[in-house]
């Protein structure tokens, strides 16, 4: 019965099936006027312990989403327990003083939601959706999770059990390989490089470990707190107060920035061998502009014309056109200091050196000409359509607002953005692509057998070495 | 400070009975001359739209020896019409801001557009462009059918598990033809599949009078009635085909399976017990048993399974479950639930482990307290479903496309919520007996237990 928009967003790729661009039919009526798209009003605020509320009210369907952000994710994790962040999201809703995890289930459950963790390189979050009438209960339950999480041991070994398993699916999986992969090959064996536990790490952790990062991590002046949906304003600001007013910074002090690392990388072919595989994955990375910079939305908008949309160059090329693949596409990824451009494809092995060529060439050509009046228009529609429709969903709005927290922006950042997006001009996409798409700027990473990666890939000259 | 206590304490009571009454967003219904069901529901949130024009023919009707016809002809939609050439509505719908997609499921096929308001007339015009005629061509029939079989390749063949719980598991829990054949693809079949027998295929079930279009978002009803009027009321009504009898003769004693898979870590073992049909009083009962059971850290299966006896990793399932929910189905469905396990623990254990807390449930039934929390689950998860504009139209246009009516779509949170902890009890007494289900159980082809091979035939 859950669906989301990502699962909408990825079937939709999987239904595409443009081809050569036909004329459109004559009796075909045209667009009708492009509405702006108003973000409902965000009130931001600040309690006095530091802790930041942003409330956004959205009368109709009787829900509220709640999303709690604390800064300090895998990139702070001490080296010693690298992914110790993924172990904290599983087990933080497993226990506190006062409640056993049943209890935090059940009563979550009661007020129509799931308290759904999550982990990543900058940060930790707390999710659900809930019944309108149920707000009070469920920030109760936040609040003591966010302030009283206890790390039972029995409940950790649980947790310990089910990251193992989990992390060994994954580690199966060639699209994990290349990330992990990738991750190395960006950042060295700096903060960001880590994405995962490994099984050597995870045995390591103990309840008190978890307990100790916890204190560490969890504390008011660096978190947000974003509530979107149909509530009272006067009555949920109280009940927030009333249950995260009195949450305090432990006395320890609070981890330490990341340093932003050096922005360039090896034009080099790194290999994960995997025996017997029958597709050869691809990534291509290479470093772009952090969010707040102001090549960053001129970027959004060259990637979704070279391949971050469904009718760009990447797409028609290799997979409409020549039916290589899948499953090819790029996105812009951003941290907090660091964002790299990623393009990717999963293809046969036979056509791993032609995919290769190809994903070259049209990053380059991003890089050395200029797309058509045509192509930018249809990114920056789709880009800004495309927004309106993710915002219909409460929780995908909490998302898009905790991004903007997470990377030092305002509230004010999805309108801003969208003003940036629809005045961007040719000659704005050209300077961009043409700093950051050149092909020479890319790492790429190839996971599958090894001889095909080799004979393959030979051709192009790279040096090319093994993951390490 | 005690007024002010008091005053909260009102405030609350306020707010509580102000949510007891169910929500419901306006909707109207009407109908075409032509046998076209329209449905409107206005949400002015945004500026944005969500449409779902869904045909009354699914996995179940496709002809014998075509299994998995319905999903290819799906593609074939996406194949152009001599008007609107391939590649055109994706552009279209693209270009403008908005996402295209669509999803074939037992009793329907559906075709979804979600986007800005200024995509919504061209989107109606491709919809009902492609409800006259399509470009039969045996080159779009060849290049649909290698897309399709590379779509199996990738999400049947080269993932772990393969998804056999909902492909093999009703093939073997059921004995007829509609119910139990490979609904997604087989490739002898596909292969077979001539451009004549897409032809006929359309022509029978592509019909207006067979599609029910339901549009959910910032539009005014009576704007819509005429903008569909204008595109699809000259395409004509085409005689219907009586709905095939796709009806089972009751399961008499359990069936159980063995399989082995070349890439899941871990074994797992998936169980499918018949439900009643829609619309009998059992059929909410069971949703909310499926729910009680299954949705969830809070579910009786994750609390028992996975927590406290720890003989699983993780649990999930539900009634109609993965391809829809409890309240969407038309035919004969199961109560699925899948569970992986770790390699220390035998089948027997996790079977013994599983049957035991159904039978704790078929004989004292759920707590009040317990009930009440999966009812509160379950009116939030639909709520959840209604509150995007192209959920709300798919959801009303399932109800419409089943019962002729979008009534039962408001009323779930109301039914859920009346179901008593005895309709619980006596519900899992009745149907989750083993005699009522099938079990397979599957494991990782490395630790080479069970010999035979995985998935097809019974």
């Amino acid at each position: 019965m859950k669906f989301n928009i990502i699962s909408v967003c990825l079937l939709l790729c999987a239904s595409l099936q443009a081809q050569k661009e036909a004329p459109l039919p004559k009796d075909l009526p045209p667009y009708g006027a492009q509405t702006a798209f108003q973000l409902p009003e965000v009130k931001a605020s600040k309690l006095a312990n530091g802790l930041t509320v942003w409330l956004v009210r959205e009368p109709g369907v009787p829900l509220v989403s709640f999303r709690v952000i604390v800064l300090g994710g895998l990139a702070v994790d001490p080296a010693d327990l690298q992914g110790i962040s993924d172990l904290i999201a599983k087990a933080l809703t497993q226990g506190t003083k006062t409640r056993t995890a049943r209890q935090i289930a059940e009563q979550m459950q009661a007020a129509g939601g799931d308290l759904e963790t999550s982990s990543d390189r900058d940060t930790l979050a707390l999710a659900t959706t809930v019944l309108s009438s149920k707000v009070d209960a469920a920030l109760d339950i936040l609040a003591d999770v966010l302030q009283d999480a206890s790390f039972p041991d029995n409940e950790v070994a649980i947790a310990k059990q089910n990251v193992s398993n989990s992390l060994r699916s994954r580690e199966a999986g060639p699209s994990f390989q290349a990330n992990r992969a990738m991750a190395r090959v960006l950042f060295g064996s700096g903060p960001y490089s880590v994405i995962a536990p490994t099984q050597e790490s995870l045995a390591r952790m103990t309840p008190d470990e978890l307990r100790g990062e916890f204190s560490r991590r969890f504390r008011p002046d660096r978190a947000i707190l974003i509530a979107a949906g149909d509530f009272d304003a006067n009555d949920i600001t109280a009940s927030i107060n009333q249950s995260l007013g009195k949450w305090k910074a432990p006395a320890g002090s609070a981890p330490s920035a990341i340093a932003r690392p050096a922005a360039s990388t090896p034009h080099t072919i790194t290999f994960v061998p995997r025996p017997n595989s029958v597709q050869t994955t691809l990534v291509l990375a290479g470093f772009a502009p952090l969010r707040s910079d102001p090549d960053y939305e001129p970027t959004v908008v060259a990637n979704a014309i070279y391949g971050g949309a469904f009718s760009s160059r990447l797409i028609l090329n290799i997979r409409e056109d020549k039916g290589y693949t899948y499953t090819p596409g790029a996105s812009l990824d951003t941290l907090r200091e660091a964002s790299y451009l990623r393009s990717r494809a999963d293809v046969r092995n036979a056509v791993t050196g032609a995919s290769l060529n190809e994903m070259l060439y049209e990053l380059n050509r991003m890089a050395t000409t200029s797309p058509s009046e045509e192509e930018i228009t249809r990114a920056k529609r789709y880009l800004l359509g495309i927004q309106a429709v993710i915002f219909q969903s409460r929780a995908e709005l909490t998302a898009e607002l905790a991004d903007l927290w997470i990377n030092g922006l305002g509230p004010d950042g999805i309108a801003r953005y969208n003003q940036k997006i629809a005045a961007i001009s040719a000659s704005d996409i050209e300077a961009v692509s043409k700093k950051y798409f050149p092909a020479s700027r890319m790492a790429i990473v190839a996971v599958g057998d090894e001889k095909v990666i080799r004979d393959a890939l030979q051709p192009f000259g790279f040096p090319m070495q093994p993951a390490k | 400070m005690r007024l002010m206590i008091r005053s909260c304490f009102i405030l609350v009571l306020y707010v509580c009975s102000a949510h007891a009454q169910e929500w419901e967003a306006p909707t109207v219904m009407k109908k075409l001359s032509n046998g076209l069901t329209v449905v409107v529901s206005e949400d002015h949130s945004a500026p944005t739209f969500g449409l779902c024009i869904a045909y009354g023919i699914g996995f179940r009707l496709e002809p014998q020896g075509r299994a998995g016809f319905a999903h290819l002809f799906e593609h074939m939609m996406l194949e152009g019409t001599p008007d609107a050439p391939k590649g055109v509505l994706h552009r279209v719908i693209e270009g403008g801001g908005g996402l295209s997609r669509a999803d074939t499921r037992y009793d329907f096929t559906e075709y979804l557009e979600s986007g800005p308001m200024s995509v919504l007339e061209p989107a109606l015009w491709l919809e009902a462009d492609r409800m006259k005629t399509l470009d039969f061509s045996l080159k779009n029939l060849e290049n649909q059918r290698n897309v399709v079989e590379e779509e199996v390749r990738i999400n049947v063949l080269n993932q772990p598990y393969g998804s056999f719980y909902w492909l093999d598991l009703p093939e073997k829990a059921f004995d007829t033809y509609p119910n139990a054949h490979n609904f997604y693809s087989d490739f002898k079949d596909l292969d077979g599949a001539r451009i004549e027998d897409v032809r006929i295929f359309y022509e029978r079930y592509y019909a207006p009078n067979n599609a029910v279009l339901a549009i959910a978002g910032d539009v005014k009803p009576d704007e819509i009635f005429s903008k569909v009027e204008k595109y699809f009321a000259a395409i004509p009504s085409r005689p219907r085909t009586p709905h095939a009898n796709v009806t089972e003769s009751a399961q008499k004693s359990e069936r159980r399976a063995e399989e082995t898979d070349k890439l899941s870590q871990l074994p797992a073992l998936a169980v499918g017990y018949r439900m009643p049909p829609r619309n009998s009083p059992d059929a909410v009962v069971g949703a909310v048993t499926g729910a009680l059971l299954h949705n969830g850290d809070a579910s009786v299966l994750y609390q028992t399974l996975v927590k406290q006896k720890q003989v699983a990793t993780s649990v999930s399932g539900g009634v109609n479950w993965p391809l829809g929910n409890p309240f969407e189905y038309n035919g004969p469905t199961l109560m699925t639930s899948f569970i992986k396990y770790p390699k220390n623990v035998t089948e027997t254990q996790l079977v013994s482990a599983y049957d035991a807390a159904i039978a704790d449930l078929a004989r004292t039934g759920p707590t009040r307290d317990q009930l009440e929390r999966v009812a509160a689950k379950i009116r939030a998860d639909w709520f959840r479903q209604l509150e995007i504009p192209i959920y709300r139209a798919f959801t009303l246009a399932h109800a419409v496309l089943f019962d002729g009516s979008f009534d039962s779509v408001y009323r779930v949170p109301d039914r859920v919520a009346k179901v008593t902890p005895e309709q619980v009890r006596d519900f899992a007494a009745k149907y989750l007996v083993p005699a009522n289900r099938t079990v397979i159980n599957r494991v990782p082809a490395s630790t080479g237990k069970p010999t035979s091979s995985s998935g097809g035939g019974k």
